[in-house]
């Protein structure tokens, strides 16, 4: 608890890394281990944003894996003077979205039923887990928009500015949906602490 | 989430953010998805043939554009140009003359 969001092109990784943009050139060159470092580097941001989308953790991870080759084909229209993360997370978005509409939507009973497999737990791991299992529910009802936003905004790091190229809206609406879904998920947070 | 922070707030929530990453992290294994991903990007071409089309695209249509020009002018060159035949008989020049009456007529009685 309380880490800053870690972004993978901002800066955190080792000073020999080779940038972004630079894996990107070399990728549209054919180079699949380049694009496979890409991979590497934002695989637990896609699988995130996904899964907010999603909410089934293989749902989101087949949707993250179509984004990264939809990129990959894709990769001769990205502008490498623009950071990549964001124009990478307008893919994932887009391919989530696209899942969500293309499957028949699952109850949240059996997110529920995933949270609490594999037996007995520790009392402290378990109302973690019901805590968490509570915030995805909370997650999962708020419009798909404002889950992207808080999600992009609050885990991933990225800027107002940033999420509204993500989702193709305006910076006011991107705060607007980001005040509205953290009113919704601290009121849950706050609830939980007077609970427990 | 952090006492002082109000919804408004530009900064990142770092409690909420972090509560949200552990409920959002995938359960499943992250090397295994990443090399999931690698394999299908090795089976991926790299250049796709609708984007080598579109490449060539352009460059086709101004080939043809190109080819369908000469082409006309060969052709036009090909063939013998027909010479406006101008008449001295005046009895033919008359005939030709002799029909605009007619029209004429026909266009004022509506028939």
């Amino acid at each position: 608890m309380g880490t800053e969001p870690q972004r993978p092109s901002g800066g955190a990784r080792n000073p020999g890394d080779v940038g972004d943009a630079a894996l990107v050139a070399q990728a549209r060159g054919g180079d699949r281990e380049a694009f496979g470092t890409l991979v590497d580097r934002y695989a637990d941001q896609a699988r995130r944003v996904a899964r907010a989308v999603l909410q089934d953790p293989d749902d989101a991870d087949d949707a993250a894996q179509d984004a990264f080759l939809a990129a990959l084909v894709k990769l001769e229209q990205y502008d490498s003077a623009r950071p990549f993360g964001p124009w990478l997370m307008r893919i994932v978005a887009n391919a989530a979205t696209d899942r969500r509409r293309r499957r028949k939507v699952r109850s949240a009973v059996s997110l529920d039923e995933g949270l609490v497999a594999g037996g007995a737990r520790p009392d402290v791991l378990a109302e973690r887990e019901v805590l968490l299992g509570r915030l995805r529910t909370a997650l999962a009802e708020l419009p798909e928009r404002r889950r992207i936003a808080v999600v992009l905004f609050d885990v991933e790091g990225y800027s107002h500015a940033e999420i509204a190229q993500v989702l193709g809206i305006p910076e006011g609406t991107v705060r607007s949906e980001v005040f509205h879904a953290r009113r919704k998920l601290r009121a849950l947070l706050a609830d939980w602490r007077d609970d427990g | 989430m952090t006492e002082s922070q109000t919804p408004f707030d530009h900064r990142p929530d770092a409690r909420l953010g972090a509560v949200l990453r552990e409920a959002l992290d995938a359960p499943r294994d992250r090397a295994a998805f990443v090399a999931r991903v690698v394999a299908g990007a090795a089976r991926t071409p790299a250049h796709p043939v609708e984007h080598l089309l579109a490449r060539w695209a352009a460059r086709g249509i101004a080939a043809a554009a190109a080819a369908a020009f000469i082409a006309g002018l060969v052709i036009g060159r090909a063939r013998t140009p027909v010479e406006p035949s101008v008449s001295d008989d005046p009895g033919a020049m008359i005939a030709d003359v002799q029909t605009e009456p007619n029209l004429l007529l026909v266009a004022a009685t509506g028939r």
